[in-house]
């Protein structure tokens, strides 16, 4: 596990490496995306206390099937121990 | 749905958030989806075990090889020593023969100069009766010379005896007619 952790980064680099390292290390994701909005006006002003809500609002303004995506999500992640 | 849990949790919406806003983001995991850009496939973990794997094997076989290499350096000191003093032992050896021959060859030179010594004594002594038997040999030459020239004066003497007493007997003939 160490190793697939330096794998991501340790929570360094990519954005999407943070928030694997992050879950890998068993931090919360709402915790996690408050403190990545911080450095990011993109996330600035989302409410992430109900994370589902805040994924189908940046899906609907984006234009994106939130199911579909989360299936590509699901799909192209390992299963974790 | 336990907040910190696997991918059945909240985390999918805070990665689906993060791809749909970031997609693109950085490349790296995730193939050729720029909505997925940032994650890991299965073929990133497979490869990246792989690669993993890969490594521990070669330094395996480096910690192996510097094992080997050590190995091989102690053999080759010891194998060495074990040389060097077989050397050293073979070079005791062979001066000590190298010394024995040599006390041989005195030896031998001794008992050479021994009969040398001996056939010069004897060669003096055949020497001395060859000298010898020339002389008798001389000395009865002239000897025999001495009585062959005496044997003539006697016989010279004898005959100017007779030739004398011939010679008056033929003077005295006409008056003894």
């Amino acid at each position: 596990m160490n190793s697939l952790l330096n794998m991501f980064g340790g929570g360094k680099g990519n954005i999407m490496m943070q928030a694997f390292g992050a879950m890998m290390r068993g931090e919360s994701p709402k915790t996690f995306m408050q403190g990545l909005a911080k450095n990011h006006p993109q996330l600035q002003g989302m409410n992430f206390d109900n994370l589902q809500s805040a994924a189908q609002d940046v899906c609907n303004k984006n234009g994106v099937d939130m199911n579909q995506k989360m299936n590509e999500i699901q799909s192209q992640f390992p299963k974790m121990p | 749905m336990g907040e910190s849990s696997g991918m059945g949790s909240e985390w999918i919406f805070a990665f689906l958030i993060i791809a749909v806003i970031f997609g693109g983001f950085g490349g790296g995991f995730g193939g050729n989806n720029a909505a997925m850009a940032g994650f890991a496939t299965m073929a990133d973990v497979n490869a990246s075990n792989a690669a993993q794997t890969s490594q521990l094997n070669q330094q395996s076989i480096l910690l192996s090889s510097e094992r080997n290499n050590y190995e091989t350096a102690r053999v080759v000191t010891q194998q060495t020593e074990s040389l060097m003093n077989q050397n050293n032992t073979n070079l005791i050896n062979a001066i000590q023969g190298f010394n024995n021959i040599g006390q041989q060859i005195m030896n031998q030179t001794n008992v050479l100069g021994s009969k040398l010594d001996q056939l010069g004594f004897n060669m003096e002594q055949c020497c001395c009766s060859i000298k010898t038997l020339i002389k008798d040999n001389q000395i009865a030459e002239l000897t025999n010379q001495l009585n062959n020239a005496n044997n003539i004066a006697v016989n010279s003497a004898q005959s100017q005896y007779l030739l004398g007493q011939m010679g008056k007997w033929v003077a005295n003939a006409s008056a003894t007619a």
